[in-house]
């Protein structure tokens, strides 16, 4: 598993594509195209798979679930790409997920919640993957 | 082609002393410092403000010559000596003044139009000059919307397209530079 984090409009995406070779044919599931996660792995193909703006999906959760059931379903879910990605030696699923934990406390309790779901959530994503890379316009600092 | 270095900080991180120094040690013996500050002075701390910097390039020795540019810095380019070294001051603020000129921010390909706009206005100045050192500041690292989330898009493409073209990139934190590109000094 690699997580792949940074500010917003960073170079993430681009990074990803140039760093995994990634032409058009590859399976990329965006949180900015569809708003439900990628539960369903039979869907998955190919070696990499992508998911990106993993922070909208955790916006979704908090929607619907305490900031602890939200902690626990993305930790079940982590556990389930991975299972997928460890069927195949060749598998990598890539996440990549906007920073949005640094700037001022939101006014909104739900802007509150999302910001700190998210750092969690990086938290224990970090703590399973292989690697992470922090991109900074364009350039990666590989933290792990 | 001229150097380009980059260098962006949080907000009196230093980022502007340093890049100040690093402009001074490229300069020929015989060239000019140019400083493009893009800064408007809006009210009385954004006075105080440009104040101090243009009290910090007094003291410091060095033959600076101050061009007050807030759009349009493709323009200076023509007027430059063949050996000048060009401190950009800053993105950000040229951004802001670019795209809030008018009522039409919202206007898709016109923010793209007004990033493509900076990017050559950059390219001028980059072929002209000896060096240009441009100096932005770092991004929000927050949930983003509205006006700020069009603002933060099209500064962020413009680091990553200047980062890209740079031979030395640096952020400055608490006065200390982290190089992210390049040999360095």
């Amino acid at each position: 598993m690699h997580f792949v984090t940074g500010g917003a409009y960073n170079g993430k995406t681009k990074w990803v594509k140039n760093f995994y070779g990634l032409t058009e044919d590859h399976c990329w599931k965006s949180a900015y195209d569809q708003t439900k996660i990628p539960l369903n792995v039979s869907r998955f193909y190919g070696d990499v798979v992508v998911l990106e703006g993993v922070e909208q999906w955790l916006k979704g959760l908090t929607a619907e679930s305490g900031l602890e059931e939200c902690r626990a379903i993305w930790q079940s879910l982590l556990g389930i790409w991975r299972t997928w990605e460890s069927e195949r030696h060749e598998r990598t699923v890539v996440i990549i997920g906007t920073d949005i934990t640094k700037g001022i406390v939101p006014m909104e309790k739900e802007d509150r919640d999302w910001r700190d779901l998210t750092g969690w959530a990086y938290q224990d994503l970090a703590a399973v993957a292989d690697r992470v890379d922090v991109i900074w316009y364009g350039l990666n600092q590989q933290l792990k | 082609m001229a150097q380009l270095i980059f260098i962006t900080g949080g907000v009196r991180s230093g980022k502007s002393r340093f890049a100040e120094k690093r402009a001074a040690s490229l300069r020929p013996t015989s060239g000019t410092l140019h400083y493009l500050a893009c800064g408007q002075p809006s009210d009385i701390e954004m006075q105080k403000r440009i104040a101090r910097h243009q009290h910090d390039r007094a003291s410091a020795n060095v033959p600076w010559e101050t061009v007050e540019c807030a759009t349009d810095i493709g323009s200076v380019a023509s007027s430059l000596n063949e050996n000048a070294v060009v401190l950009l001051d800053c993105v950000t603020t040229l951004l802001s003044n670019e795209l809030f000129q008018k009522e039409n921010w919202q206007d898709e390909l016109f923010q793209q139009q007004t990033k493509q706009k900076i990017q050559h206005d950059i390219e001028k100045l980059n072929e002209r000059s000896e060096a240009l050192i441009i100096v932005s500041n770092e991004l929000g690292y927050e949930p983003l919307s509205g006006l700020v989330d069009v603002y933060a898009r099209q500064l962020g493409e413009l680091h990553q397209w200047i980062v890209s073209k740079a031979d030395e990139a640096y952020v400055v934190e608490n006065g200390i530079p982290q190089r992210m590109k390049g040999e360095g000094v």
